[in-house]
């Protein structure tokens, strides 16, 4: 009887030691390690906790990137998405709210909507996810430049200044954002029927409308997430910049999509996790991290960093052979 | 008349096929016929040789890299590393065609380095099994930073006389463009060329008809990195120089192109003809917004706009039939 138990837990505990999430969990410590062991300064505390800081951005864009993905999409406009929410924000700080958080919903429910509308794109026009975004993307480049005409914009809005710089209890709020937006997420992903939903249609779109997916609705419900997701982004990373200018969010499309292979996600859709997704974003920083310590020219930090990114991909992130 | 029969037959059936492929592009032509009409209208220059010659000179390089993201969308793979290779195949030549190695040699360095790319691309998605997407966009990443490291800010030069034979008041860019579509028709005579539709359409099925599925599409990404090295070429020698980062908008142009000319995602889709057309379409929409005034925002939403519409009236006409 105990011997049976035994071998139960000691599979489980086999099959942790395997997945995805656990195994690029690992990969992060080992370089955390190492480094902190080749660079005197890395493995401070104050030096982790800004990397899981600049992390948290990532994951935040990353978070509704995954989403996206699971279900089967791809999300090219989330860097568009996060310039929009830091560069509109600081134009919408009404003084009639001293707090600001009006403003900051205000954003949300603007970039929520953007989303919307490629979900609208996507399920109702059948245009290809690839397309839609990419065009929303080149779409809303053009709107920035009339919004902000190219110059910085500084955020007087408490709320945001407060997100991007506050400790409370020693931890960044931006750390603490993203830990409750990980557990919503991770919830919404794996204990609701939405999120059984969203494995069903990417796993096979077909076979989910016809068992009764409602797959308009889902795809709309998707991108909104990944609408509101990189407007939350935006907020925090204008928190942390105080200034907002067109370009802030461009790192973040490539990370996005990184983050999520990295965490095991597959980019064919129905397979992979959040879970997976969270230190696959600590990872990417930490690669850039140490990228500017090597104090490299702009080309060489652009090659090393592609390369670090394929070189880990194709330790982990290959698709199942097709049978 | 009996004897001559046996060998048209292969002809006779040729044109009906061709016909039959031309049917999901009809709708595209006869609106790129009626942009090229209005265009000639609003713009009589393009009758003359040296407006002809301008037009197909704009055309030129976004005619490559439709054609480049096309083969690969044929055999169900896409590149969003496009706009690197057009940056490092200019960069090559604006370093290399004054120097030592000449203009033979500095054309050659930019084939041998898009083909070796293309090539190596291919081998990481194809036989390593890793998703396209994501290695174009770290292979993004590589390119640019070499093409930085060439040339890190812009500069070099192309010879003059090339710079006149290419971009001058010549339809060297038609010709050009003429005899790629001509060497594209043989192409897809060869075992390589044939297997290229299969592959996309139905690996598995092809492979096990015995189609060297893994070869054609390698040969497809090293098809399309040569184009795209080409056109960043072209590039250079139109504006005489180098500039590490002049391919950026390539990317979605390229895709663009080749999904308004009717290629699909999943591959064995399309044809090119229609890439082409497609590519055509969207230079003269950008041309005509350019001499009509637009702003560059301006012409950026209209642009997103008009991608949107192009790809969704005909999808939103099937649903609603």
């Amino acid at each position: 009887m105990t011997a049976w138990k035994e071998s139960v837990s000691g599979r489980r505990a086999l099959t942790i030691l395997r997945s995805r999430p656990f195994l690029t969990l690992a990969i992060v410590a080992a370089v955390w390690i190492a480094a902190s062991f080749a660079s005197r300064g890395f493995g401070a505390y104050g030096h982790l906790r800004y990397l899981v800081e600049l992390a948290a951005v990532i994951g935040l864009v990353a978070a509704g990137q995954t989403f996206v993905v699971i279900a089967g999409g791809i999300d090219l406009s989330v860097a568009a998405i996060v310039t929009v929410s830091a560069v509109s924000l600081p134009l919408l700080s009404w003084q009639a709210d001293p707090t600001g958080l009006t403003a900051v919903l205000a954003v949300l429910a603007l970039t929520t909507t953007i989303g919307l509308v490629n979900g609208l794109g996507v399920a109702l026009l059948r245009v290809h996810p690839m397309i839609m975004t990419l065009a929303m993307a080149t779409f809303l480049q053009g709107l920035l430049i009339i919004i902000a005409g190219g110059s910085a914009v500084t955020a007087e809005n408490p709320v945001v200044r407060w997100l991007g710089n506050a400790r409370p209890g020693g931890i960044p709020a931006g750390v603490l954002l993203w830990v409750a937006v990980s557990v919503i997420v991770l919830a919404a992903m794996h204990a609701t029927s939405f999120g059984a939903r969203l494995f069903a249609m990417g796993a096979n779109p077909l076979a989910a409308t016809l068992s009764g997916v409602p797959v308009a609705s889902t795809t709309l419900a998707v991108y909104g997430i990944s609408g509101f997701t990189s407007g939350l982004a935006g907020v925090l990373v204008l928190g942390m910049n105080g200034q907002g200018y067109v370009g802030i969010g461009d790192p973040y499309l490539l990370a996005s999509i990184a983050a999520v292979v990295l965490g095991g996600t597959s980019i064919l859709g129905g397979l992979g996790t959040y879970a997976g997704t969270i230190p696959g974003a600590i990872l990417l920083v930490t690669i850039t991290a140490l990228i500017t310590v090597v104090n490299a020219s702009p080309g060489w930090r652009s090659i090393l960093f592609g390369s670090l990114i394929l070189g880990l991909l194709l330790l982990s992130g290959r698709e199942q052979a097709r049978r | 008349m009996s004897t001559v029969a046996s060998p048209r037959q292969g002809g006779a059936l040729y044109w009906p096929v061709q016909l039959r492929r031309n049917v999901g592009v009809r709708g595209l032509f006869a609106v790129v016929m009626a942009f090229l009409v209005a265009y000639g209208f609003l713009f009589p220059g393009l009758l003359t040789a040296a407006g002809f010659a301008k037009f197909t000179q704009s055309w030129f390089p976004l005619a490559l890299v439709a054609m480049a993201q096309a083969i690969l969308m044929l055999t169900g793979g896409i590149s969003l590393a496009i706009g690197a290779m057009v940056s490092l195949g200019a960069v090559i030549a604006a370093t290399t065609m004054t120097g030592p190695l000449g203009v033979a040699g500095g054309a050659a360095a930019v084939a041998v380095t898009g083909i070796g790319i293309g090539a190596a691309t291919g081998f990481i998605v194809v036989k390593l099994r890793l998703p396209a997407i994501v290695v174009t966009l770290a292979g993004s990443f590589i390119i640019g930073g070499a093409a930085l490291l060439i040339l890190p800010r812009p500069g070099g030069a192309i010879p003059e006389w090339l710079s006149d034979l290419l971009a001058g008041n010549t339809p060297a860019a038609f010709v050009l463009l003429m005899l790629i579509v001509l060497l594209w028709k043989l192409y897809l005579a060869t075992p390589l060329g044939l297997s290229l539709y299969a592959a996309g359409e139905n690996p598995v099925g092809a492979y096990r008809s015995g189609v060297p599925v893994d070869g054609a599409r390698v040969a497809a990404y090293a098809i399309s990195g040569l184009l795209c090295t080409g056109a960043g070429l072209f590039v250079a020698a139109q504006t005489g120089s180098g500039d590490p980062v002049i391919g950026t908008a390539f990317t979605l142009n390229s895709i663009a192109a080749a999904v308004l000319g009717g290629i699909g995602f999943l591959g064995g889709q399309g044809t090119m003809r229609g890439a082409l057309a497609g590519s055509l379409l969207l230079s003269l929409m950008i041309s005509v917004m350019f001499f009509l005034g637009f702003t560059p925002v301006a012409q950026y939403v209209a642009q997103g706009l008009i991608i949107i519409g192009a790809v969704a009236i005909p999808q939103f006409r099937k649903v609603q039939q």
